[in-house]
């Protein structure tokens, strides 16, 4: 007969006639009482040993319990601070009592209720009388704490005892003693010669083919310990969010769009009539770069915005009253958002003449002279989208952003009426932050002026929002400083450790 | 944006609501979109807005805006008017390049120290925003009892006169001061005067208003001592300049519709522009100001409705216009139409459209329910985010940590970190794209390649455990004259890889990896790159195109980013993979 290793000393050490408990035979073994008890089983399983297991109750003394040894239980400090006033003799008030005794939060209730029901004194409109013949020190659920505390099994009424659990002073278990003894045939196993099976360390591909390894034993690994440090590379939390984005809005029937980071400031801003003397369009808040002016723009395009800055669009509209030049327009600058896109695709410069109905969106990079802190970066993610209709109405766009933002489980949506020069009406967009359930803003959107489609040939509505991906990623991630999370300043261990979203 | 400073006392005073709460102003506030954003050391409620109500700037135009709101006033109110007494005669001496004025007297005015405030804040408050900064247009008020009109002959109507002055001409007392200044001494000396001084220092005469005693105002820089308002002021003389008409006879609407409702007298003056002077066109040389006409549009009860997805009775949309301060009227044809007036302190109705916003907003855009558009449409990614998204995963699956760096960088650390100079033989080595005026040293340009953003990540990390095997796939620019905005615009692929046993090798063998993954051929002959250790450097060949580079990163690079373990790091351009 082969067994393993454990299982053997286990058997070696067991007797037929007297039971021995695990811990004895794990003394003896040197192995922990946890394998001795699973190679005990293992054991009976074969017929070799019997385990015969006893239950017995344990007692032992809460947190609670064991500071009223030391301090004495709440009732009888009551009573020896009543005893201290002479609340023998007179009434003393409540309150009196309790300062002096030292009693404090839910240990008056405690105090309070077990003197009455001692029969310590008498509780009477706030004052108190101690009664003489009391005898605390011969209270039997103090003794009782006492004999807890000194671990002898202590000979308590079950009545106290109850009374002691009752007030959660006492823990009361239950544990398992296990004894084992031989059986006829572990007697016979143990006569006869048992072998112990080879313990091996690792599985080989020699072990595998010849089949040794069905009589090898696997040696035991701490499975609980730690293992070393094991890194996979991983997409960068902004692209996971961004993924996540376009996700959702390929889903609700947007296609994404491209273009250029350096455009013009015509599609960056006078296509989205933004008049040229729009403090936003001041050399402070934008990137102008040092290129030549930008030739490629249609005039005919060129003419009609020039022509809806200067007298508006339509017979009642109204320009501004703004200096506008073609030289401004031509410069050169980093978008200050993507809406530049949404003109180029809306101009059809950037593919085909399009047609309503239409959905297109973009999360693309732009960039803001902006005071870099924990929630601005000089460049960061536009969310971008739009919605081409007939007849598109402010339902309609509400609708559509309760769905999007119900995505990330941002749910009561409000919109605040706000303005912006390029769409009327215009909606801040508000929601609640999921963990903190603060009302924080949550994007920007509008129908876009006919000033704006107009010059663009688009005779019907468009409708968009825009709103910063950092933002949301902030949200769905809880970081709060954005550097951590974007350009070179980031910290590789907080990329590596940030929880992955889905 | 916008922000408007509210003592609480002078809104109950102004709205007629004596009972209402702080509280309670500030939910009717953010209800119109004023939205509160503290208090001042004086214990005024600052509301930010946007930009669109400049009428609000004050608390006497949001008074007005909460009286419509309540339902105290309906429909469109013009103030009384005057007729003129007074003349602005405008020089052929003034200033080409701020040839505009306008104006009006105010009589009968009672200003208490919350009064005049309020008159200051909104001056202030109007230069700030459609006065570009007083550069559009400045607003002058003074004492009129304090100005002497001068006739231009016997009998005439008294008069003052917008006029060119030279820098170093007649000197006056500027407000805040005691001494007198030429103009040029005020733009030198006197603090307004230094922070106005770019507005005219370059002018070869400066703009100045004149009465009989003499010069008395600067504009846009700083009025005369002698006619400042004070709460003993009972009629004002108000003047603008700026570049443009239209602009400041509405700054000038606003603050007369302001006086007006503390109970003022707003009277007419007139405009004569001189023959020589630069006349607007648009309006003639004879102008009587204010002008307080109203406008009108139209708008279709069709585009109402579709717009706000709102059935209305036309009497409805009435009830929202007079609601909103504005009137309308229509005829009842198969197609109703509604012709609106809107009133002469509203800046921001430039189309129908704007009207149909304020609709919206009397409606209550809170009572409208949400619903999906009824409008199928085929979603789908770009093929070169799909590309990118792809490439990308292959790293990450070889365990590279994918990053995210910014686009803006400097010379310092594009060319010079990397033992590389601008224009050099070498990849990553094209002529920058520059920012014009940029703001800080660390971001003057857009970066040519990746690989120095992955080296000062690393620098940043040298406190992190190593292997830092680190990529990107991200964007990348220079200049060329080819493209239509003069810049060429990349997207390239960059990894490196930072531990103790880093080599040519360890990089290689995942470069190969990502281009066995798109089925693309890679070879890599021998080059000479400054950054890389020669002999340990080759070109990135992809199906037959040089595209980038790989190798092991010079140590001289390596010391620069403090970084004590080799690198050894590939990049090559996005679109190789593409084919």
């Amino acid at each position: 007969m082969r067994l393993p290793e454990r299982q053997l000393a286990v058997l070696e050490a067991a007797s037929a006639t007297d039971e021995r408990t695990i811990d004895e035979i794990a003394a003896e073994t040197g192995l922990k009482p946890e394998t001795v008890t699973g190679a005990a089983f293992d054991l009976r399983d074969e017929g070799l040993l019997s385990v015969v297991e006893t239950a017995a109750e344990t007692l032992g003394l809460t947190d609670e319990g064991r500071r009223y040894v030391d301090d004495a239980l709440p009732e009888t400090r009551l009573y020896r601070a009543g005893l201290a006033l002479d609340a023998d003799e007179a009434a003393v008030s409540m309150g009196r009592v309790i300062g002096e005794a030292g009693l404090d939060g839910p240990e008056v209730d405690i105090a309070l209720s077990n003197f009455a029901r001692k029969g310590f004194g008498t509780i009477d409109s706030g004052e108190l009388t101690v009664d003489p013949d009391a005898d605390p020190d011969a209270d039997p659920e103090a003794a009782a704490l006492a004999a807890l505390a000194d671990g002898d099994d202590p000979a308590v009424d079950e009545a106290v005892l109850d009374q002691l659990d009752s007030r959660g002073l006492v823990d009361r278990g239950e544990s398992v003693t296990r004894a084992v003894t031989l059986t006829d045939d572990g007697v016979d196993a143990l006569m006869t010669a048992v072998e112990t099976t080879e313990t091996v360390s690792q599985v080989t591909p020699e072990l595998l083919a010849s089949g040794e390894w069905r009589d090898v034993e696997f040696s035991e690994y701490n499975v609980e310990a730690d293992a070393p440090t094991t890194r996979g590379g991983r997409k960068h939390v902004l692209r996971r969010t961004a993924d996540r984005v376009k996700d959702v809005l390929v889903g609700m029937g947007f296609q994404e769009m491209e273009g250029p980071h350096a455009d013009s400031d015509f599609w960056i801003n006078d296509c989205l009539f933004m008049p040229q003397d729009h403090p936003a369009r001041t050399h402070w808040d934008r990137f102008a770069l040092d290129v030549p002016p930008m030739e490629g723009i249609p005039d005919e395009l060129m003419a009609r915005v020039e022509a809806a800055h200067r007298d508006g669009w339509g017979e009642d509209g109204d320009g501004y009253h703004s200096p506008w030049s073609q030289e401004f327009a031509r410069e050169v600058a980093l978008r200050g958002h993507t809406t530049s896109l949404s003109m180029r695709y809306l101009s059809g410069i950037a593919g085909a003449e399009l047609e309503p109905p239409q959905r297109y969106f973009s999360v693309e990079k732009v960039y803001r002279n902006d005071t870099l802190d924990p929630t601005h970066l000089l460049e960061f993610f536009q969310i971008e989208g739009w919605v081409m209709a007939e007849d598109l109405s402010v339902r309609d766009l509400m609708g559509t952003f309760e769905e999007f933002y119900r995505q990330f489980g941002i749910t009561d949506i409000r919109f605040k009426p706000h303005y912006n020069p390029y769409t009327e009406p215009s909606f801040e967009l508000f929601g609640e932050h999921p963990e903190t359930g603060e009302e924080i803003e949550i994007g920007n959107s509008g129908v876009f002026r006919e000033e704006v489609t107009g010059p663009l040939g688009v005779d019907c509505d468009v409708m968009a929002w825009g709103l910063a991906l950092e933002r949301l990623a902030m949200l769905t991630t809880g970081a709060e400083d954005i550097r951590d999370l974007h350009g070179t300043l980031a910290d590789i261990e907080f990329l590596r450790d940030a929880e992955v979203s889905y | 944006m916008p922000v408007v400073d509210i003592d609480t006392d002078e809104l109950r005073g102004l709205t007629g609501r004596t009972d209402t709460s702080d509280d309670e102003f500030k939910q009717d506030l953010f209800g119109l979109g004023l939205e509160f954003e503290g208090e001042t050391d004086d214990g005024l409620l600052q509301f930010e807005f946007a930009p669109d109500r400049l009428d609000r700037l004050s608390v006497e135009g949001v008074a007005r805006s909460l009286r419509y709101h309540y339902g105290d006033d309906r429909g469109v109110y013009v103030p009384e008017t005057n007729d003129p007494e007074w003349t602005i005669e405008v020089a052929e001496s003034v200033p080409d390049e701020r040839p505009y004025v306008t104006g009006a007297v105010v009589r009968g005015v009672d200003l208490d120290e919350g009064a005049l405030d309020s008159l200051i804040q909104l001056q202030e408050k109007l230069h700030a925003t459609m006065g570009r900064g007083r550069a559009k247009g400045a607003i002058g008020i003074h004492d009129l009892a304090m100005v002497k009109g001068a006739p231009l002959q016997e009998g005439a109507e008294p008069s003052i006169t917008y006029r060119g002055v030279d820098p170093d001409g007649d000197a006056f007392v500027p407000l805040d001061s005691n001494d007198e200044l030429t103009p040029d001494e005020v733009l030198a000396e006197h603090d307004t005067g230094r922070t106005y001084a770019d507005l005219v220092d370059d002018l070869e005469r400066y703009p100045a208003i004149y009465d009989e005693l003499g010069l008395f105002s600067f504009p846009p820089v700083i009025n005369g001592k002698r006619t400042e308002v004070t709460t003993g002021s009972r009629e004002l003389f108000v003047e603008l300049t700026g570049t443009d008409q239209w602009t400041i006879d509405r700054m000038c609407n606003i603050i007369c519709y302001a006086l007006s409702a503390r109970g003022a007298t707003i009277e007419e003056v007139e405009v004569h522009y001189a023959d020589g002077a630069t006349a607007p066109s648009e309006y003639g040389a004879e102008l009587v100001r204010p002008n307080l006409d109203t406008d009108e549009k139209s708008v279709s009860h069709d585009r109402i409705e579709t717009l706000l997805g709102v059935d209305f009775e036309p009497e409805e949309v009435v009830d929202c216009f007079e609601r909103a301060g504005l009137d309308a009227s229509y005829t009842l044809d198969e197609d109703v139409t509604y012709e609106v007036e809107i009133p002469p302190y509203r800046v921001d109705v430039l189309h129908p459209l704007d009207l149909v916003d304020d609709v919206g907003r009397a409606y209550g855009f809170d009572n409208l329910e949400p619903r999906y558009p009824d409008v199928g449409t085929v979603g789908g990614r770009h093929e070169r985010s799909r590309l990118e998204d792809a490439v990308r995963t292959s790293l990450v699956g070889l365990g590279f940590e994918d990053l995210l760096n910014f686009h803006m960088t400097s010379g310092t650390e594009n060319y010079d970190r990397m033992n590389l100079g601008a224009g050099a033989d070498a990849f990553g080595a094209g002529e920058p794209v520059e920012i014009t005026e940029p703001y800080s040293e660390e971001y003057t340009q857009l970066r040519t390649w990746a690989l120095p953003s992955l080296l000062m990540l690393l620098e940043r990390n040298t406190h992190n455990a190593y292997p830092q095997d680190i990529a990107e796939v991200g964007f990348a620019a220079e200049r060329d004259d080819r493209e239509d905005t003069n810049v060429a615009e990349r997207r390239h692929v960059a990894g490196a890889v930072a531990r103790r046993d880093a080599s040519y090798e360890t990089a290689k063998g995942r470069l190969q990896a990502v281009c066995d993954d798109f089925g693309a051929e890679l070879e890599t002959p021998r080059t000479e790159h400054p950054s890389f250790i020669d002999g340990r450097t080759a070109e990135v060949v992809i199906d037959g195109e040089p595209v980038g580079v790989i190798g092991e990163v010079h140590p001289a690079v390596l010391v620069e980013h403090d970084l004590e373990v080799p690198v050894a790091a590939f990049e090559f351009h996005l679109d190789a993979l593409g084919q």
